[in-house]
């Protein structure tokens, strides 16, 4: 209704014609904006895209870092020779693969673990582990009770690579055994894994885990370490800790890769608990000696012969 | 506390609990699925799915909408009046010839001659976009901030409700007035800022007694939330009893776009509770022991207050995160629950507090704000007499009050009323200036809606 009459066609060309043809240099001019607009626009994305890569990776958890084996002693306790056998054997294994050592002990964290048992110490030796070396990629805990059997292999390719890994974990089994209604999960990547451990015959196996450094990492561990867990009496203390946090949190479980016993924690002969084709066999990654975790004297004596296979072992690589 | 076995669900066995129903040892999980990252119970996940049923449609959203969709209407059937005499008084250039008598032919003529002559066109352009401002100017500015540029759908209001009325409370005139103007003052909020609104109905909870994990539902809220907005970044949960007293604050210009400033990490600034705090462990790392957690903003995951006995989460806010996913997680266990239940009197608002002293990953990602800027109480919550950390300060324009406690022995309903007033004062003298800008119809037009939207309450 405004424009009723339409304007008048005009002898001279209307302005806005002339927009179509433009000069050479009008276009020059164009193309260098334009181009200068893209370069900003790219520059922006690039930045805002760092800038968000950066700040979602909190810490730095470099596959190619070393591996920390943790190990909780009680030098009050055993005997000096106990103590350097199982020293001696992660010593010899750290140092074929780079990996270091943590060695802790026991009364270190008395306080920390209050009146709960003492095995809970577990724990807060891995923090500690993690707070001596923050720029380590996976920290290995070991039961001091046991020995590195197959000293060439090294954990990365014996566990931690992806192939490897996804190949071996145990997909859509009770994450507690036998039955637990809770399983693991079926889809699981490498990627999605942060915290890798196996199961015996009754529980899962804290005496022996990895975990990727990282915010899981503390996640894990403060919340296991929860005092209400600690006083709560469990009658396997952290063992059945873990249990209940992995069937209850599924934030735990889904970052939880089990492997077949054998892989991690090979028990040794005719020990109570081992699971199914979970006793040593020649060539094992490593024995655990279960039996050796209530023991009462200055030193196990179940470790002694394996000591020395390990030893002729040794020999024959070297030669 | 004398338990001695293990509580993995075993055949049979399941959780048992002495301390509580004896007879209820089928609460074991019982079956998992990713996508709902709740251990839950047969009877749970039954129940859960008629909770969705019922959330999937809240009803208030086709009875109280209709305030907006009211004025709209309103507006378009007074259009043609209002273009007549309204928007010809703002054109700078038709301004001095034009003369009321003229009327709209009159400028009509002027615009078509600057168009004849070929000068007007920019002026025609003009024109139209002065039209199109008052018409659309509004909508638009809208469309811009639901846009993912205008950034209003990465904010989620979560409030706490009770839509459909309580079993086990009977609920009266002033209850279902709470109700009515508290969803009506969140949504005109989250409207105008283009935030997602989610009204919780509460009337889940009931179904949690067999877990003994009421009002821990805040947390399944949440996580429902994060499901259904799954471009949302931040989630503000919001009780039923609270107030949003300016609705021209934006969160995001208030409080998230610089989250450095207003937070404080380090819980020593204000600690009714007395935490230690820097842990003193010698084991944990240097994030895990440090006074203000890694200094870094984008790590704070949760923004919370303090009131004078200590968190309140009456109002908080969560940010989608991995680290908001572990503390959705960990925030309720059964071991943890069964010892403690009689102690957690707040229940989820201690079981936090707990946490947060005893787990140190929690801290790092915890910010506190000063109380008035989320979550100001009203005069009768935390003592009598005004105190300027707590109480809501007008001239400051506070953003909400939140009027906690308000059930036990005050007025809800009364305290809502006197603070939606003031509100509705506030905001409109805001709207004054803008009626002087606008035009006089237009501020008729939206005065009348209000009164109506009063008379409604």
């Amino acid at each position: 209704m405004q424009f009723a009459v339409p304007p008048r066609k005009s002898p001279h060309p209307l302005p806005g014609a002339r927009s179509s043809r433009l000069p050479l240099y009008r276009r020059k001019q164009l193309k260098t904006i334009g181009l200068f607009a893209f370069a900003l626009l790219v520059i922006l994305y690039l930045l805002t895209h760092l800038s968000s890569s950066s700040s979602s990776i909190a810490t730095p958890a470099g596959t190619a870092g070393p591996v920390v084996i943790v190990t909780l002693l009680d030098r009050e306790h055993w005997s000096e020779s106990y103590i350097n056998k199982i020293v001696a054997n992660r010593e010899d294994y750290a140092k074929r693969h780079d990996y270091t050592n943590f060695f802790a002990t026991y009364s270190e964290y008395d306080e920390a673990v209050g009146d709960a048992p003492k095995s809970w110490a577990t724990i807060p030796a891995v923090r500690h582990a993690m707070a001596k070396y923050p720029n380590a990629a996976y920290f290995f805990h070991l039961s001091p009770h046991a020995l590195f059997m197959n000293p060439s292999k090294s954990l990365k390719s014996h566990i931690l690579e992806r192939n490897q890994l996804e190949s071996v974990m145990l997909k859509d089994v009770p994450v507690v055994p036998p039955d637990s209604i809770i399983r693991t999960f079926a889809h699981l990547r490498e990627k999605d894994v942060d915290f890798i451990t196996t199961q015996d015959s009754e529980d899962l196996t804290p005496s022996s885990f990895v975990l990727k450094n990282g915010d899981f990492a503390r996640y894990l561990l403060d919340l296991w370490f929860e005092p209400l867990f600690r006083n709560y009496n469990f009658q396997k203390a952290e063992i059945h800790g873990l249990d209940h946090i992995i069937q209850w949190h599924p934030t735990v479980l889904a970052r939880t890769a089990l492997v077949p016993q054998r892989a991690l924690n090979a028990y040794s002969k005719d020990s109570r608990g081992a699971g199914p084709d979970g006793t040593y066999q020649d060539g094992d990654f490593l024995i655990r000696f279960p039996g050796c975790d209530d023991m009462e004297g200055k030193e196990c004596a179940e470790l002694e012969p394996y000591y020395i296979i390990w030893q002729k072992k040794l020999k024959s690589i070297r030669s | 506390m004398s338990l001695s076995r293990s509580p993995s669900p075993h055949p049979g066995g399941g959780w048992s609990s002495p301390g509580l129903t004896p007879g209820s040892g089928t609460s074991t999980p019982r079956g998992y699925s990713p996508s709902n990252l709740t251990p839950s119970g047969i009877s749970w996940a039954a129940a859960k799915a008629k909770s969705d049923e019922v959330r999937g449609y809240p009803s208030f959203a086709t009875r109280n909408s209709g305030f907006f969709s009211r004025q709209k209407h309103k507006l378009s059937a007074r259009l043609p009046s209002f273009r007549g005499s309204g928007y010809a008084d703002k054109d700078a250039y038709g301004r001095a010839q034009w003369s009321p008598s003229t009327g709209g032919r009159g400028i009509l003529g002027v615009a078509g001659n600057f168009v004849r002559r070929g000068r007007g066109r920019v002026l025609a352009i003009l024109v139209l976009v002065w039209i199109g401002y008052l018409l659309l100017w509004s909508t638009l500015v809208r469309t811009y901030r639901r846009s993912p540029l205008g950034g209003g759908r990465k904010v989620v209001i979560i409030l706490g409700s009770n839509t459909e009325g309580g079993v086990m409370e009977w609920k009266g005139a002033r209850e279902w007035a709470i109700e009515r103007n508290s969803i009506w003052n969140k949504e005109r909020y989250a409207q105008k800022w283009g935030y997602e609104l989610e009204v919780a109905n509460m009337l889940a909870k009931k179904r949690y007694s067999h877990e003994w994990r009421e009002s821990w539902e805040k947390g399944d809220v949440i996580r429902e939330a994060m499901r259904k907005y799954p471009s949302a970044e931040w989630f503000w949960w919001l009780d039923l009893n609270t107030w949003v007293m300016e609705y021209g604050t934006s969160l995001h210009n208030y409080l998230l776009n610089d989250l450095d400033s207003h937070v404080y990490r380090d819980i020593n600034d204000y600690n009714p509770l007395n935490i230690t705090h820097p842990l003193p462990e010698f084991y944990l790392d240097e994030l895990g022991r440090s006074q203000e957690g890694d200094r870094d903003p984008s790590s704070l995951n949760m923004l919370l207050t303090q009131d004078c006995g200590g968190f309140n989460l009456g109002s908080f806010l969560v940010r989608r995160s991995v680290w908001t996913d572990r503390l959705l997680d960990a925030w309720w266990d059964p071991v943890m629950y069964e010892q403690m239940h009689m102690n957690w009197e707040h229940k989820e608002q201690n079981a936090l507090e707990y946490i947060y002293q005893t787990q140190p990953w929690i801290r790092s990602s915890i910010g506190f704000l000063p109380q008035r800027m989320i979550n100001a109480f009203p005069p009768g919550a935390c003592g009598d007499e005004i105190n300027p950390n707590i109480h809501y300060q007008e001239e400051d324009h506070d953003l909400v009050v939140n009027m906690a406690g308000c059930s036990f022995g005050r007025d809800c309903w009364s305290e809502i009323y006197f603070y939606r007033a003031i509100s509705n004062r506030l905001n409109q003298n805001l709207w004054g200036s803008f009626k002087e800008t606008l035009s006089g119809a237009y501020g008729r037009v939206f005065s009348k809606g209000v009164d109506q939207e009063d008379d409604d309450s």
